[in-house]
């Protein structure tokens, strides 16, 4: 008779194409590859393959859930540059997206509009893509979302001070031990700030059961039914959040059809229904401490001075700044945030802000081991050097335009 | 026609369009200008080879693999000791094969030279002299010679000592080197710089040793619209193998020095192998990623067009026999700067020289090139006089002489 809060993440970014020196300032698209004067548009080809294969059974299999059960909700967060492709490349994905809105018993979740790292670099950006990210979501779906998740999950005090200047009802994060110091997960937490934020964790073990462990036959509890799974869930008390926060594409594209997850995921649901177990949405959970600031204060602190993320068995962030080549990439996008705003220039804007999504810099790590079969299997590329090779001619390129464009606004 | 033709049995290793560097492309010039010398030629390969080649007899010296990925492949890691080559064998005399050395590199090698024996010993009536290059030959040439007696001529076009510049390189690989120049009849030498490490490092008797400089074959012109690519960023270019010898780790160094005088230089390094990943993480570690571009190895048209449109050609090599890719840079009106520790720099005098690891010497040579266009006009003019000399017909005008004091010697 638990709390059940599920959030789903959809994402997908612009993978950078093959860029070489002979390409260099011809004007040509980062994202678009062309070959024999034909577009050749990979984002477009893995955007559709995903669809098929995840987002569009999914999406109908949660109608359908959520039009049987007017107990089940759930929240989703979709990036900008995901609802940017969706449009683009298959738009039964927004219109689902928006009928499941309407049942009202969806909730989108605030994130970065381009899944960025600008939390961690530039408040000002960050607090920009916010609110590019709001601006979508309300034009296609007439919500204003008040939770705010950050890329990733990745969390620290100084994120929530900035979360808590947006104006946000609180945060979801990754519950990670060394911070949590053996208390449940299954509470709610305050950020350990000025100016307290309510906090919801991600119940990691629970959630990777289904996302990452679901069709694992090496896994002693493989294989994993929906009795089993709601058997586990029974265990906790009424008073008690469990937190599932996973990609969206664990439903069809990380665990295929033939795995039974769909099946998992119906059975799952009406399961905890029959059980008792109470879906709740984020912002029923925390937005009421907005009005009622003796029980936030009341909540125990979450306090993480270092930042965290859900990647990798560290959970911190060395998926996307572990290594020189991360690290140099990322001074070097960060590095020309002033220049690029002062050109004023929509196409660089847009282009500069594509290539801060956190995929890039995922790509370019190069962990071994279980964390790195993860991001092998995540990369569109043949290896992190490859990536980095791609994104430093790419930079090259971005550099003299924005160089061009400044030698331009500057003669008069 | 002058002196009598001169049939000559080489062993070669490899050989363009299947080629990981500059002896296949020597080969191919040298060969071409002892055929106009009146020559006959019989080139093995330890590959099978499938381009036509009108010019002379290729011979392919190793049976088909069952491996159709390694089928028409060049044994492209010769040159790089620390990894073994694929492995493509006969498998019928196991206890030939129980006797050879360890390494696949080594065992290959040996291989090689007993499918060379059989068909030079068949072919004994048709040639009069053997001219091997490179240690990869001289374990055939070697038994060849003994088996026919005539004579052999050992041409070095790189060295052990080279190749790994901390001097920890294979034992075998310079003991065969040795062996060969000791057993040789005369020995070629691609430049003095070389001549000398055979001498003090190889103790071979200077007097049995001949420099010929390699060529150039002239450069083909680019169609125009391979000119058009790329960056108006003033670029420096690194074309080579990625290991120690080619001093690609000073050429990110040289581009830390640059960019803090030229900030847009764009550096391009072109070329592939062990310390790639090394160099990638020291690219970056040192902030070099929008100033550095790997492109990964590169031939034909992509190799001309990057070698066009350089503004400088940077040779840092710790130690570099010869050095053919300079003169191609120069070919291309392109200003080169040479490591001293270089065989080209006799060749091309007027090229900017410097000592591989003498960063900001380099870094000034660089600035003063494309910042005063007086000062690199010059230069390139120097360097195309430079060129007038530097053909194959030259060099195989030596090696003709070579082989006729040889022959005359022998009668």
């Amino acid at each position: 008779m638990a709390k059940l809060c599920l959030y789903f993440q959809l994402h997908q970014p612009y993978r950078l194409r093959p860029f070489s020196v002979f390409e260099l300032n011809q004007e040509l698209n980062y994202f678009v590859d062309h070959e024999h004067g034909q577009l050749k548009d990979d984002n477009g080809l893995i955007f559709r393959k995903v669809a098929t294969k995840s987002y569009i059974p999914m999406l109908r299999l949660l109608l359908d859930l959520a039009v049987e059960h007017p107990l089940f909700s759930f929240a989703l967060s979709c990036s900008g540059v995901f609802l940017e492709q969706a449009q683009a490349y298959q738009p039964e994905v927004i219109d689902l997206l928006q009928k499941l809105v309407e049942t009202k018993q969806v909730e989108i979740l605030s994130e970065t509009y381009y899944h960025s790292l600008a939390s961690l670099y530039s408040p000002t950006e960050f607090a920009g893509q916010v609110a590019q990210h709001t601006q979508l979501v309300e034009e296609l779906f007439g919500v204003t979302p008040t939770v705010f998740r950050n890329t990733e999950l990745i969390y620290s005090n100084e994120i929530a001070i900035q979360v808590q200047q947006l104006g946000f009802a609180g945060m979801l994060t990754e519950a990670v031990d060394r911070y949590l110091g053996g208390r449940p997960r299954t509470q709610i937490f305050k950020s350990y700030t000025q100016e307290p934020l309510p906090i919801m964790l991600k119940h990691a073990q629970l959630s990777d059961d289904v996302a990452f462990r679901f069709s694992n036959k090496a896994w002693e509890e493989h294989p994993l039914t929906s009795e089993k799974y709601v058997h586990w869930l029974n265990n906790y008390g009424s008073e008690e959040f469990i937190n599932l926060f996973m990609d969206f594409e664990t439903f069809g594209e990380h665990q295929w059809e033939d795995t039974g997850i769909f099946n998992f995921f119906r059975h799952f649901v009406e399961r905890s229904v029959q059980f008792d177990h109470h879906f709740v949405t984020p912002s029923q959970v925390l937005q009421p401490f907005q009005t009622n600031l003796a029980a936030l204060e009341k909540l125990p602190a979450y306090d993480v001075p270092v930042p965290i993320s859900w990647a990798d068995i560290d959970r911190d962030l060395t998926a996307w700044r572990g290594n020189s080549l991360q690290n140099d990439a990322l001074r070097l996008i960060y590095d020309l945030e002033k220049d690029v705003l002062a050109t004023n220039d929509e196409s660089l804007l847009q282009d500069w802000r594509r290539m801060q999504t956190s995929d890039h810099f995922y790509y370019m790590c190069v962990k071994w081991s279980a964390d790195g079969d993860v991001h092998k299997y995540f990369s569109p590329y043949d290896s992190p050097f490859e990536a980095y090779n791609r994104y430093s001619a790419v930079m090259i390129d971005f550099q003299d335009r924005v160089r061009e464009m400044t030698a331009k606004g500057s003669t008069p | 026609m002058r002196d009598a033709q001169h049939r000559v049995f080489m062993v070669g290793w490899e050989y363009p369009p299947h080629n990981s560097g500059g002896l296949g492309v020597a080969c191919e010039g040298l060969t071409h200008a002892l055929a106009d010398n009146n020559a006959h030629i019989y080139f093995t390969l330890p590959y099978r080879f499938s381009s036509v080649v009108d010019h002379m007899n290729v011979i392919t010296c190793q049976t088909a693999s069952d491996d159709p990925v390694l089928l028409g492949m060049p044994p492209f890691l010769a040159y790089t000791p620390s990894l073994p080559g694929p492995a493509v064998f006969s498998t019928k005399d196991s206890l030939e094969l129980s006797s050879l050395p360890q390494s696949e590199i080594e065992q290959r090698v040996n291989y090689y030279a007993d499918q060379v024996l059989g068909v030079g010993k068949d072919l004994r009536r048709k040639y009069d002299i053997i001219h091997a290059h490179d240690w990869m030959a001289f374990p055939a040439a070697m038994k060849l010679q003994e088996k026919v007696n005539k004579p052999f001529i050992a041409h070095v076009h790189s060295t052990e000592m080279d190749r790994i510049p901390s001097g920890r390189g294979s034992h075998y690989i310079a003991h065969t080197e040795y062996l060969g120049m000791q057993r040789a009849d005369r020995v070629i030498a691609v430049s003095n710089f070389t001549k000398r490490i055979l001498v003090t490092k190889y103790n071979v008797d200077p007097k049995k040793i001949d420099v010929v400089h390699n060529g150039v074959t002239p450069a083909s012109r680019l169609p125009s619209d391979q000119l058009q690519f790329a960056t108006k960023r003033p670029m420096v270019v690194f074309m080579g193998r990625l290991t120690a010898q080619k001093g690609a780790e000073y050429f990110l160094q040289l581009a830390s020095a640059v960019v803090n005088l030229i900030p847009d230089a764009l550096f391009v390094v072109a070329g592939h192998g062990d310390q790639y990943h090394s160099l990638l993480f020291q690219s970056a570690y040192q902030q070099l990623s929008a100033s550095v571009l790997f492109t990964g190895f590169m031939r034909d048209h992509q190799r001309d067009a990057l070698l066009s449109r350089a503004d400088v050609f940077v040779m840092p090599s710790l130690s570099e026999p010869f050095g053919l890719v300079a003169l191609e840079a120069a070919q291309r009106q392109v200003p080169v700067i040479v490591s001293t520790n270089s065989g080209v720099k006799e060749m091309l005098q007027h090229a900017l020289q410097s000592d591989f690891w003498d960063v900001s010497k380099m870094a000034n040579q660089i600035k003063e090139l494309i910042q005063n266009q007086d000062y690199r006009q010059q230069v390139i003019a120097g360097q195309n006089t430079d060129l007038e000399q530097t053909t194959w017909n030259n060099a195989a005008g030596k090696v003709s002489d070579i082989y006729s004091k040889l022959l005359d010697k022998k009668n």
